[in-house]
């Protein structure tokens, strides 16, 4: 059975082709995938391969570190890929030194290329038709058994549509994906984020992606088997070679610079504290800055769009490991959960049950679209600058009136696109009820424990009741000062916080949490709301930080700006 | 092929920047807001079109003008120009660097901040002098260096582009506390302790602000004081004397008879050191002086009597 699965995490299963599918102009360019993935990956392969050839000194560094790391890593993981492997690497190390460089060349290359057709994915159209029509109702059924007939039937199922809401300018986008390379850049909280994003674009009409995804969702034979035929590439964050990166950053930089629209997680893994990411891993973002780099240098006139993109949940699957693991000092270094929610289906199931008929549970925001150098695209498509006026992003890559590829430059704008992101991801963040009555409770114990480190207020379970009057009305004060920090453009609340009235909300929040998560986070007494289990009110609140100081009045600034310094760890 | 250089401001700076660049054989453009007239090899100009077809512009405007200054230049620059500015100041109390003016007014991305102990004389005259730029391009640094460096100026760089900014713009302070100390007959060790501690705890500042506490330590931050305090007469020296002999602000800085950006500065500074719970009884203790809230020798009662800790 062990044998089995690994075979097939290693080997996704690929569907016989009687004909071979021919791409209609119409279709979106990831169906021309398969045909073009042999050059994709040859053409990874040689430009690492000829960076490491004039350089003789690099290029035994690049097989040192490679031999080095997977022996370390091999000789951790004592499975059957160590088995296989480490022979060979232990071998490879000790030869290094009294290899010629033609045999050094020949050893790189057949590295890198080893590591492109495992980081390559495939595409499959009937599996794409097949999933784009099933999985909404698949997951339709399993949050209504009772409608998964009527949905089976349906041309829309309508639980995914009542779960899952769209907010954007998808006109626009719809627009621009006609026009260069989309590149969509979400914020991260959850596993489920890229099956939803996925179910987002094909409601709005948006081109499906391609995205790295964790070799570690892989395991699972059947999401492997959708993943890999779906175009995802496949990410062993356990692999620390720097030739990995290497070519994963290629890998999806020629995916970008063909026009191939992407998606990339710039906060790397999920945001553990439930806080909105403020730094952002910079290599898959490069990787689209030089794509757009290298192709002006070619005279190809290929525009890349970032659509920055909030995913916004009112009930997290993963939401008590996660704040688990952000509590523990080890969670800052752990970067793959295998044992959290994720895995486990009756997770899944009691998760969505949970969250249907809880009209827009999932807020799926895509923010204004930005060029590579984070200037406002307009309605055609070009670059503008802030009052309107049309630019050519072109020009930022000249030097002396000569596009040109310069590491360090494409690096700078990196950095300088991953501080816009950042802000835009506060600005498209949309609250959501959950996450406003868990900041005003969690306020509220800040405000009733002075001078308490944060690990002892967590650990107050129980202790802590609030009348549920002055709650409500201080949800009420809340909500309205979040919605006039809306109206000046600093970020969105959902329909729910807008309409309901402070009693609806609370109710509805705790009804979110109670049931699903293993620990009550707050309960009903009488009139009193206690407090439960702290640290799930911590992981939702966390999404308020950033507003926290200003929609706080009285004698609870103090308990806010306690509060926002917790930003400081984001 | 020499460098199209643009030169925006023509203050004792600005014309000190357009002749080192014309003196280096650069092209050079000077805008400003009234015609003047201007060195052979510089080119003056009202209009500020005349900065589109520049690849190199020098803003050299005090902080106070730079918003309208930089909404000006959005409408002639794109993405192909590159930019640097030399303002001491801070612009409001959220404390905004000139970088980020700019870089929300123009869609100009590859921006730096030349600060240090450069004066306008010494590179008007191209006498011995270094500075330090403050930049996340490299291709910046070269060009800067193309424009204005040489044998008798050297050009550094870093990546720490706000700790420059910041550095840069709280010397002025310092400077002003170090002038009120000399007139009250403090010796060179008092004045290398308030120096030093002062410089320590505004870095503290900066820290947080996401600057780096090293660079307050080189040219932009005690590189930039020691050329101020070893006498080269900025304005701010004047302001602290003023005021140590027992002038209101107001009459102080009318005495100097100069705009001083250095103290609106660290107010803003300071109530951002509040909020963050930092410590900085030398910056907190001159401001209440200057203000009146407390007497010359109260304050020196004051930061004496405070515990010493490690360094």
């Amino acid at each position: 059975m062990g044998m089995l699965k690994r075979f097939l995490s290693e080997r996704p299963l690929r569907l016989p082709h009687i004909r071979p599918y021919v791409p209609r102009p119409s279709d979106p360019s990831i169906f021309w995938f398969n045909s073009e993935r042999d050059d994709i990956v040859s053409d990874v392969v040689s430009r690492i391969c000829q960076a490491h050839e004039s350089d003789q000194s690099r290029l035994e560094m690049a097989l040192n570190d490679a031999a080095f790391h997977e022996i370390r890593r091999l000789e951790k993981q004592r499975d059957d890929e160590a088995r296989d492997r480490l022979g060979y690497w232990r071998s490879m190390i000790r030869r290094i030194g009294k290899m010629d460089a033609s045999e050094q060349r020949r050893v790189l290359h057949t590295i890198v290329t080893n590591m492109a057709r495992d980081v390559a994915g495939n595409f499959d159209p009937r599996v794409y038709r097949f999933a784009r029509h099933a999985i909404p109702r698949m997951i339709g059924g399993v949050m209504e058994p009772r409608r998964l007939t009527q949905d089976l039937m349906a041309s829309s199922p309508e639980a995914v549509g009542r779960v899952l809401r769209v907010q954007g300018d998808l006109d626009h986008l719809r627009y621009l994906q006609s026009q260069g390379s989309l590149v969509f850049v979400p914020t991260h909280s959850s596993n489920l984020d890229s099956i939803v994003l996925a179910q987002a674009l094909e409601i709005s009409g948006l081109p499906p992606v391609v995205y790295g995804a964790g070799k570690n969702l892989f395991t699972n034979p059947i999401i492997s088997f959708f993943m890999h035929n779906l175009g995802a590439y496949r990410i062993d964050r356990r692999i620390r070679v720097s030739l990995y990166k290497d070519v994963l950053k290629l890998y999806s930089q020629v995916m970008i610079e063909r026009g191939y629209h992407s998606l990339f997680f710039p906060g790397g893994t999920r945001s553990r504290s439930g806080m909105i990411e403020r730094h952002l891993k910079l290599g898959l973002l490069g990787s689209a800055v030089e794509a757009f780099t290298t192709n002006q240098v070619r005279r190809i006139d290929r525009p890349v769009y970032f659509v920055p993109t909030t995913i916004n949940y009112a009930l997290v699957l993963e939401a008590e490991t996660l704040i688990r693991d952000w509590l523990t000092e080890e969670g800052q270094a752990r970067y793959i959960i295998e044992d959290d929610e994720f895995s486990r289906i009756d997770r899944w199931v009691a998760f969505f049950r949970k969250v249907v008929g809880m009209r827009g549970a999932c807020i799926i925001r895509f923010g204004e679209p930005i060029d590579p150098f984070g200037n406002a695209v307009d309605g055609g498509g070009q670059s503008m600058t802030p009052t309107g006026r049309v630019i050519d992003p072109g020009g930022y890559v000249e030097h002396r009136g000569k596009p040109v590829v310069d590491e360090g430059r494409d690096a700078a704008y990196t950095r300088e696109l991953g501080e816009v992101l950042a802000t835009r991801y506060e600005r498209d963040t949309v609250l959501m009820s959950t996450q406003v009555v868990a900041h005003v409770l969690f306020r509220d114990l800040v405000q009733s424990t002075p001078g308490m480190d944060l690990f002892s207020r967590l650990r107050l379970r129980g202790e802590i009741g609030i009348e549920r009057e002055a709650l409500c009305q201080e949800l009420g004060e809340a909500r309205d000062r979040l919605c006039a920090l809306e109206a000046r453009g600093r970020m969105h609340t959902s329909e729910v916080v807008k309409e309901d009235s402070p009693s609806e909300m609370l109710e509805r929040a705790l009804s979110f949490w109670n049931g699903y998560h293993d620990s009550t986070a707050a309960s009903l007494e009488g009139n009193r709301v206690v407090l439960g289990d702290p640290s799930l009110l911590l992981y939702y609140q966390n999404r308020l930080v950033p507003y926290a100081e200003e929609i706080a009045s009285g004698d609870r600034v103090q308990a806010a700006c306690e509060i926002q310094k917790l930003g400081a760890h984001r | 092929m020499s460098l199209r250089v643009g030169v925006v401001g023509a203050g004792g700076f600005g014309r000190a920047l357009a002749l080192a660049s014309a003196r280096n054989g650069q092209d050079v453009v000077l805008w400003s807001r009234e015609k003047r007239e201007l060195s052979d090899g510089i080119r003056p100009s009202t209009d500020i079109t005349s900065m589109r077809d520049r690849e190199l512009i020098f803003v050299a405007v005090p902080a106070r003008h730079a918003v309208p200054m930089a909404e000006q230049l959005g409408e002639v620059v794109d993405g192909r120009h590159l930019m640097v500015h030399i303002s001491r100041g801070l612009i409001g109390g959220e404390l905004q660097t000139l970088t980020k003016v700019i870089r929300e007014r123009t869609v100009c991305r590859r921006i730096g901040a030349l600060a240090g102990p450069l004066v306008a004389d010494a590179l008007a005259e191209g006498r011995p002098s270094g500075a330090i730029l403050g930049t996340g391009f490299s291709e910046l640094t070269e060009m800067v260096r193309d424009a204005i460096g040489g044998s008798d100026l050297r050009i550094y760089d870093t990546k720490d582009v706000i700790g420059v900014e910041l550095a840069s713009a709280t010397v002025g302070f310092l400077t002003v506390i170090l002038g009120y100390a000399q007139e009250l007959g403090a010796e060179p060790g008092t004045l290398a302790v308030v120096a030093t501690r002062g410089m320590v705890e505004i870095s503290r500042v900066g820290r947080t602000l996401g600057a780096e506490e090293s660079t307050f330590m080189g040219l932009a931050g005690l590189g930039d004081l020691i050329a101020a305090v070893a006498g080269d007469e900025r304005p701010e020296l004047r302001l602290g004397r003023a005021l140590a002999r027992g002038n209101n602000l107001q009459t102080a800085i009318g005495e100097v008879g100069a705009y001083v950006e250095g103290f609106e500065v660290a107010k803003h500074l300071l109530e951002h050191a509040r909020r963050h719970d930092l410590e900085t009884p030398i910056s907190s203790t001159f401001v209440a002086v200057s203000e009146g809230r407390m007497t010359p020798n109260d304050a020196i009662q004051a930061l004496m009597e405070r515990r010493v800790g490690t360094e």
